[in-house]
């Protein structure tokens, strides 16, 4: 059976070990991390706002203007400690989650990607041909509580909604 | 008649074309046209645009200077280090990187100005908080409106701060005596309510051994920028105090990195060149005009006797108009027109006697508070509909703005007292 495990920036270990208590052996496990392009975006933004003293960075799909930085050449290299900063921290989430899985006897293949977690998840889903989906209720930010509509966060929400296979939902984090 | 409606129709679409940008148009270019119709249509002589212009050098300097000041500092790597280094002593307590943040953002905007705070601390802690795998949310919002809510620590925290000093020749030691008690109060305030509404996100404990060491191209050139701002930093307050010319140290700043710079073989001239905003002169400049203008008509007279019978004779009451007023006018029409439409409103009144002068100060807090306004919008409901857009249900996002929104009139209202009572 194929299986898809959504693994978000902290949990990836307890994600693995439950999985690994209700799987048999010889599945095929895929890790897979997404970085979520959102708050990137709403910072970019901000930072193309309506500031004095201008940092451009790479004009992104805003509104032009010399105000605004984004007609002026893209600073060398200005966004990239960003860029290399949400790669790594990806990296190091997928490593746990591996190393958690080796240590259980599960070989695992492991993807990073960029974009929108909850829609890039579904569609990988779709598109290997998983026959379950395994993730985090939620990262436990904003102290959520445990049982109830709000214990659930976007991301696992929007997946429950629209896999197109069975969910594992994971809620003990 | 015609004639003051007429002046009155281009100074209000003018302000109306830099708020809604028509065709993509940059505020600049706004600006400028509004400048060009007042110099055509004889509202404002060309001799006089010049004088006025040139009379302005201090505030041009200034500008080019921290511009300079902000991205050399930006190349040698200080705000990544910075950053690290407050992760580090943090020692995995989420809670006291969160006070750090809040720390090394009030001291760059004191010294360095709101801007460098928010347009160049922002991405190094971003890139800082997203290694440490902490929630970014909380660290964005300290950024941004610590960037606002210290810029009234010194006069050169916030350009908007000298827009408004230059003309009424007041030294550091007014300035402190009316604002030093309501910005500490403001950013204890800012302090106490970040702690309480992200008190969950600051429970986990992160390891900071995930952070990477800054490498850095020339730690000699590390050493030499950081005792060059420490120098300038001095400078800009011995400067206030004198009431030299702030663009004097800015641009002898700006000289001192530059050269620095380019002995250690660090300067990078095009991407120093791509930093500045040149198009801010025409911007600051044309705003310049087109309030003069406004000023030959007698509106800016008329708008200060408004604001009088507006608050009536209580000099308190007088005191809040003044900033929220400043505050919402910073939202609505970007704080450098509101800033400079006021300079000529308190002369009107502070000359005639009507006023006090503590209203410069109410003026100059609510242009440097008012945008964090916009900043709380502008995240919260960034965040507010991409998870919307998710179909997710995420309550907390809509309380960070109710919190944030009730929080800037509280600082306003707080500082309107402490100002009053100087």
């Amino acid at each position: 059976m194929k299986i898809l495990c959504a693994i978000g920036t902290r949990g990836g270990p307890e994600l693995i070990r439950r999985l690994r208590e209700v799987i048999g052996p010889g599945h095929e496990v895929r890790l897979l991390h997404v970085i979520d392009v959102g708050p990137r975006d709403t910072l970019e933004k901000y930072l193309h706002g309506p500031r004095l003293l201008r940092h451009p960075l790479p004009p992104g799909p805003h509104e032009p203007g010399p105000l605004r930085g984004a007609s002026l050449p893209p600073a060398a290299g200005a966004a990239a400690p960003m860029d290399e900063a949400e790669r790594a921290a990806g990296e190091a989430a997928i490593e746990e989650a591996r190393q958690e899985g080796a240590r259980l006897g599960l070989a695992m293949q492991t993807d990073i990607q960029k974009g929108q977690p909850e829609r890039i998840i579904v569609q990988e889903a779709r598109e290997s041909g998983s026959a379950l989906i395994a993730i985090l209720a939620s990262e436990g930010s904003m102290g959520r509580p445990q049982m109830g509509p709000e214990s659930i966060g976007h991301t696992a929400r929007f997946v429950l909604d629209h896999a197109p296979c069975d969910v594992l939902l994971v809620r003990s984090y | 008649m015609l004639h003051f409606a007429i002046g009155t129709l281009i100074f209000i679409s003018t302000l109306a074309a830099i708020m809604i940008r028509p065709f993509r148009m940059s505020e600049a270019l706004a600006a400028a046209v509004g400048a060009t119709l007042m110099l055509l249509l004889g509202f404002l002589s060309p001799k006089e645009a010049i004088g006025l212009l040139l009379g302005e050098w201090n505030i041009f300097g200034f500008f080019l200077g921290l511009m300079i000041i902000a991205a050399i500092a930006d190349q040698a790597g200080i705000f990544e280090v910075f950053a690290n280094e407050t992760a580090r002593l943090a020692n995995g307590s989420t809670r006291k990187l969160f006070l750090g943040v809040f720390a090394i953002g009030a001291l760059f905007t004191a010294f360095l100005s709101n801007d460098a705070t928010a347009l160049i601390l922002t991405p190094a802690v971003y890139a800082m908080v997203t290694r440490l795998r902490l929630p970014i949310l909380p660290f964005m919002f300290v950024c941004t409106f610590i960037a606002d809510t210290a810029s009234f620590l010194l006069p050169v925290s916030n350009p908007i701060n000298i827009l408004i000093l230059e003309s009424f020749g007041a030294g550091l030691g007014s300035f402190l005596r009316y604002l030093l008690l309501p910005a500490l109060f403001c950013i204890v305030a800012n302090v106490a309510v970040f702690l309480f509404l992200f008190r969950a996100d600051l429970r986990r404990h992160f390891e900071p051994g995930d952070l990477p060491k800054v490498e850095l191209a020339s730690p000699a050139y590390f050493r030499f920028t950081v005792v060059a701002l420490g120098a300038i930093a001095v400078a800009f307050v011995v400067a206030s105090l004198l009431q030299a010319p702030l663009s004097l140290v800015a641009m002898s700043g700006a000289i001192l990195l530059a050269i620095g710079s380019w002995r250690h073989r660090q300067i990078d001239w095009a991407r120093l060149k791509g930093e500045i905003s040149w198009s801010l002169f025409v911007f600051i400049g044309s705003v310049f005009l087109v309030i003069r203008a406004v000023e030959n008509l007698g509106l800016t007279d008329r708008f200060g006797s408004g604001l009088i019978r507006l608050s009536g004779s209580s000099p308190l009451w007088t005191t809040f108009v003044t900033a929220i007023g400043s505050a919402l006018g910073a939202n609505l029409i970007n704080n450098v027109p509101m800033a400079l439409v006021m300079v000529p409103t308190l002369h009107s009144l502070i000359a005639t006697g009507q006023a006090p002068l503590g209203l410069v100060y109410a003026a100059i807090m609510g242009c440097d508070l008012g945008p964090n306004l916009t900043t709380v919008g502008f995240l919260a409901t960034m965040f507010w509909l991409l998870i919307l857009r998710r179909k997710g249900l995420e309550v907390s996002s809509i309380e960070y703005f109710k919190l944030g929104v009730l929080v800037v009139p509280i600082m306003i209202a707080a500082g309107t007292v402490l100002i009053w009572l100087s």
